[in-house]
């Protein structure tokens, strides 16, 4: 550890420099910014602007759309991942092909799936053929309630890797002799990953989760995409509310908008660090 | 009993391995199934693509769509149209190549020796910054966003592409990836070469990096998608500049113009990145396992 060296500055300063001049000090001005009312006069309205905000029927459509669309993202990610974690782990050294197909997606371009998935999901696409052969009767999922399903699908088809990588670290940083230990006391499978391998990766997984958790809060692109700039009510996500006030140059309320989602994104986390706080410090 | 025993958990085990081998191989495929499709529908003729694309959105629930898995011959066609007849695929594709070459050459400067300074120097405020990193990397785009438009109008900068690479240039999640890396290097490693007299920059250079090459590996593989598959920023940065959109917004619109070449438009743009993540791939395992991501 290098302590009162000049040269740190050389290292420092640039990053620091940017980091200040695009997020630092752009999210404390924005505060005052979003508590003056934008005209000529610039009053300074107190919360005036949050008020509109919060009365903004399309303002809480969109911030319910990706709330939903982010608690339907990020847990199936993480149970999925975790799942697909433990089986890579049973096949040792034979799991690397497996390892190379689960994260490819991640650096693939949605953009780029985007036709092949609307053939997939066509009214007559390979889709609706399989649910047809498991006896269930045809769906749309390219309009109305159910353009949900095939964003999610898209969502985690391109994520779910990422969170696979950082679990399989975790997981093979648990000693063996554990198991065998768990395996001699005559525990299951089941009882094995419950009460020997969650308990140990508990901290990643606990990164695993706000990863995906933030991550997902994003999502916009794949809706973008299948739905447009207005989409159907069921998926018009916390972005597209921002890009279309944007468009019309209301940027009061595109910031209060912003920071209204900051303190909810703040308390989820501020919240899910204690508990992990609380614990830890439990055990 | 002992022996019969252990004998039905070894089973156990190996049925268990079987069950993870059939599953793995059923998720890989349909992973791998779009990726596939696209590829193959590239080599078909326009004319038949566009005949197909055209029994999309049949609501008869008699009829079913296809399933094509040969061209009636194999074609070129496709990546000639994109690649010499119109040249407004090749501008957007050069647009994101610009984008992407300008940010990860920026981040290639300032995040590994950002991640150097908070993770093995000591100054008051380290843990502070740090901790605006990490609140910095939470935070979601929408929230970064509205904040930065107002840097971007005070600097003039809207609707330029530094709009677009000046922000992701300073990414937090990066700075992260890779600091946490960096704190588990043993100082022991660093301290070796400052006994042979190697001050900050030279232990930066020669014992650091080489030593951090998998997450930086790995963290440019990761910065490389996330700019090549941007949507958000060049949306907002860039309204009124249609020309210097990249590649990754304007796709979706040219996929609907010319559906007959979309396959062909799709697989040249995933193909980089498949080559930049068989170039990456070990780096990213191995940096995010030896890194501490806790």
């Amino acid at each position: 550890m290098f302590t009162r060296k000049k040269s740190l500055w050389l290292f420092l300063l640039p990053g620091l420099a940017g980091l200040m001049l695009f997020y630092v000090v752009p999210f404390f001005g924005g505060i005052y910014f979003s508590m003056t009312d934008g005209t000529i006069h610039n009053q300074f309205i107190w919360f005036a602007n949050y008020q509109r905000v919060w009365a903004n029927e399309v303002f809480l459509l969109g911030l319910k759309n990706s709330l939903e669309l982010s608690l339907l993202c990020a847990p199936s990610i993480f149970v999925l991942s975790f799942l697909l974690a433990v089986m890579l782990r049973s096949l040792a050294e034979k799991s690397l092909p497996f390892r190379n197909v689960l994260l490819m997606p991640y650096l693939v371009p949605s953009a780029a799936l985007l036709v092949v998935w609307t053939l997939l999901f066509d009214f007559g696409g390979v889709v609706n053929r399989l649910v047809v052969a498991m006896g269930g009767q045809r769906v749309l999922w390219l309009e109305s309630g159910m353009l949900r399903v095939p964003i999610v699908l898209l969502y985690i088809w391109k994520n779910v890797g990422f969170s696979v990588v950082i679990f399989s670290a975790a997981l093979q940083a648990v000693p063996v002799e554990y198991y065998e230990f768990a395996r001699l006391e005559g525990a299951g499978v089941i009882r094995q990953e419950t009460r020997i391998t969650l308990p140990l990766i508990l901290p990643t997984a606990f990164v695993v989760f706000v990863l995906a958790w933030v991550n997902a809060f994003k999502i916009f692109k794949e809706v973008y995409f299948i739905g447009g700039a207005y989409p159907h009510d069921t998926v018009y996500t916390l972005q597209h509310f921002m890009n279309n006030q944007f468009a019309k140059l209301d940027y009061q309320l595109v910031t209060t908008a912003a920071y209204s989602f900051a303190v909810i994104v703040f308390v989820l986390f501020g919240a899910m660090y204690l508990g992990k706080g609380v614990r830890s410090s439990a055990n | 009993m002992q022996i019969s025993a252990s004998h039905r958990k070894k089973r156990h085990f190996r049925l268990g391995r079987g069950v993870s081998y059939a599953l793995l191989t059923l998720v890989s495929a349909v992973v791998l199934l779009p990726l596939v499709l696209t590829f193959l529908y590239s080599f078909f003729p326009v004319s038949e693509m566009n005949a197909y694309l055209k029994t999309r959105g049949n609501y008869d629930e008699s009829r079913w769509m296809d399933v094509l898995l040969s061209p009636s011959i194999v074609s070129l066609r496709q990546y000639y149209s994109l690649l010499i007849e119109k040249p407004v695929y090749l501008q957007l594709f050069a647009n994101s190549v610009l984008y992407t070459a300008a940010i990860l050459l920026g981040q290639a400067l300032v995040i590994p020796s950002l991640a150097y300074a908070l993770s093995r120097f000591k100054f008051p405020g380290r843990d502070m910054l740090f901790f605006f990193v990490l609140m910095l990397m939470v935070l979601p785009f929408q929230v970064t966003m509205a904040p930065s438009v107002l840097t971007m109008r005070a600097l003039g900068l809207m609707n330029t592409p530094w709009a677009v690479i000046l922000p992701m240039i300073f990414s937090p999640f990066y700075v992260f990836l890779i600091r946490q890396f960096m704190v588990g290097i043993p100082s022991e490693m660093v301290e070796a070469g400052m006994m042979d007299g190697a001050g900050t920059v030279r232990s930066f250079f020669h014992v650091i990096l080489p030593i951090s090459r998998p997450i930086v590996g790995a963290a440019a593989a990761l910065s490389f998608a996330d700019c090549w598959n941007m949507v958000e920023q060049p949306l907002i940065y860039l309204s009124n500049f249609r020309e210097k959109m990249p590649l990754s917004v304007m796709f979706n619109q040219l996929s609907l113009d010319e559906s007959g070449v979309a396959f062909a438009g799709a697989a040249l743009y995933i193909l980089p990145s498949l080559l930049i993540y068989s170039y990456f791939q070990e780096d990213i395992l191995l940096g995010v396992q030896l890194s501490d991501m806790k």
